[in-house]
């Protein structure tokens, strides 16, 4: 998933990684340390990655004036139309799991250029026909401020392209090992494939040195148990 | 606010108004009420006696204080103004906000103080799983709290 995210950062750019993300974070130090030297790296809660001095306010009211380039998003029930749910699963009034609420999702997934979903678990309760409550619309009406939205989803099993056209997810790329079907088992909607739909490329060798130790010890500042359990065998 | 419309937050906060944005035609924006808190407790890393804090910068303590009608402080310690930038680091949120403030080393465990101790997560694995029921809750509020 760090590789996938990775691969999505472009040089020069603004790139923010929020709260409960060490996924993110380690994708976009990735970048930073291969192909993105001069992207600007914001990494909410690490000492070398936090640009502002006016907590989080300052943040939002970056986000707000357009200046992230590619921030990331994730949610307890995620939709085939790019909908994000953190409020409640079932009715919010008498919810069967209460989730930790938006926090600003809202607003983050509509004005940073682009943005990438992510979540570690790919399960049909997750990735939902339609999420219980909508926190963050993947698609909006013309007349909404919205110079943004959703780019990418990234899962331990592929990879999806947001087509604005078709307001839908589509599977851009499956990661190596894991077949249609299985794919289509963990997913609790109907799953339509890009045309150019292929395998993800897997993670290589340089990516995996740089990942165990510059990133490893980058992250661990934040994000100290994942540091310890997440890169594999320790080098 | 920009952005924002179209979530069903417009159906689940209904003191959340969209309206025409007045200074752009054709475009609608999000209105949110301010948060008004009654009073702030907030622990600050260092203080002075006329309730000047040195807060963390990476939190939104000096903005909660600024909101709220009374805000009490506690600090890990009360030092002279002219100890407090060099205190740790922080940004200071003038004692004007600030209507009483209380020396507590340690105020903010288990969570933590940036640059003097880190976050107790066993201790608040702990309290978790004490919360679980009223019992075992009991027992964790007389040993924590009131022994």
């Amino acid at each position: 998933m760090a590789c996938a995210i990775a691969r999505e950062v472009r040089d020069g750019e603004t790139v923010a990684v929020g709260t409960l993300a060490p996924v993110p974070a380690s994708g976009v130090l990735l970048a930073h340390f291969t192909h993105a030297p001069r992207a600007t790296v914001v990494i909410l809660n690490h000492p070398d990655y936090w640009p502002f001095r006016g907590g989080s306010r300052e943040f939002y009211d970056f986000a707000q004036r357009g200046r992230f380039d590619l921030f990331f998003l994730s949610g307890g029930q995620l939709d085939r139309h790019g909908n994000l749910n953190l409020i409640a699963v079932g009715d919010p009034a008498r919810p069967s799991v209460r989730l930790p609420g938006g926090a600003g999702a809202a607003m983050l997934y509509y004005l940073p250029r682009r943005v990438i979903v992510f979540r570690t678990e790919h399960s049909p309760r997750i990735f939902v026909e339609r999420v219980d409550v909508v926190t963050s619309p993947g698609s909006t009406p013309p007349d909404v401020v919205r110079p943004g939205g959703p780019w990418k989803t990234v899962t331990p099993l592929c990879v999806f392209r947001f087509d604005p056209g078709r307001r839908a997810l589509v599977v851009e790329s499956v990661h190596p090992g894991v077949t249609r079907e299985a794919l289509q088992a963990r997913t609790g909607f109907a799953l339509d494939y890009d045309p150019a739909a292929g395998t993800t490329p897997a993670p290589t060798a340089e990516e995996l040195g740089v990942l165990r130790t510059r990133v490893r010890e980058a992250v661990a500042r934040t994000y100290p148990r994942f540091a310890a359990a997440a890169f594999g065998a320790q080098r | 606010m920009a952005g924002h419309v179209g979530s069903d937050y417009e159906r689940l906060r209904p003191d959340f108004r969209v309206i025409p944005n007045p200074y752009a035609p054709g475009e609608r924006v999000l209105l949110v009420p301010p948060i008004r808190p009654d009073l702030a407790l907030i622990h600050a890393i260092a203080a002075t006696a006329d309730g000047t804090l040195l807060l963390d910068h990476m939190e939104d303590d000096a903005l909660l204080a600024q909101a709220s009608r009374v805000v009490v402080a506690s600090a890990e310690r009360v030092v002279t103004p002219a100890e407090l930038p060099a205190a740790g680091e922080g940004v200071v949120l003038q004692g004007i906000h600030v209507t009483a403030v209380a020396e507590a080393p340690g105020g903010a465990r288990p969570t933590f103080v940036r640059g003097v101790y880190p976050v107790d997560a066993d201790a608040i694995r702990e309290y978790v799983a004490a919360a679980r029921d009223d019992a075992s809750f009991k027992a964790w509020l007389d040993r924590f709290v009131y022994g």
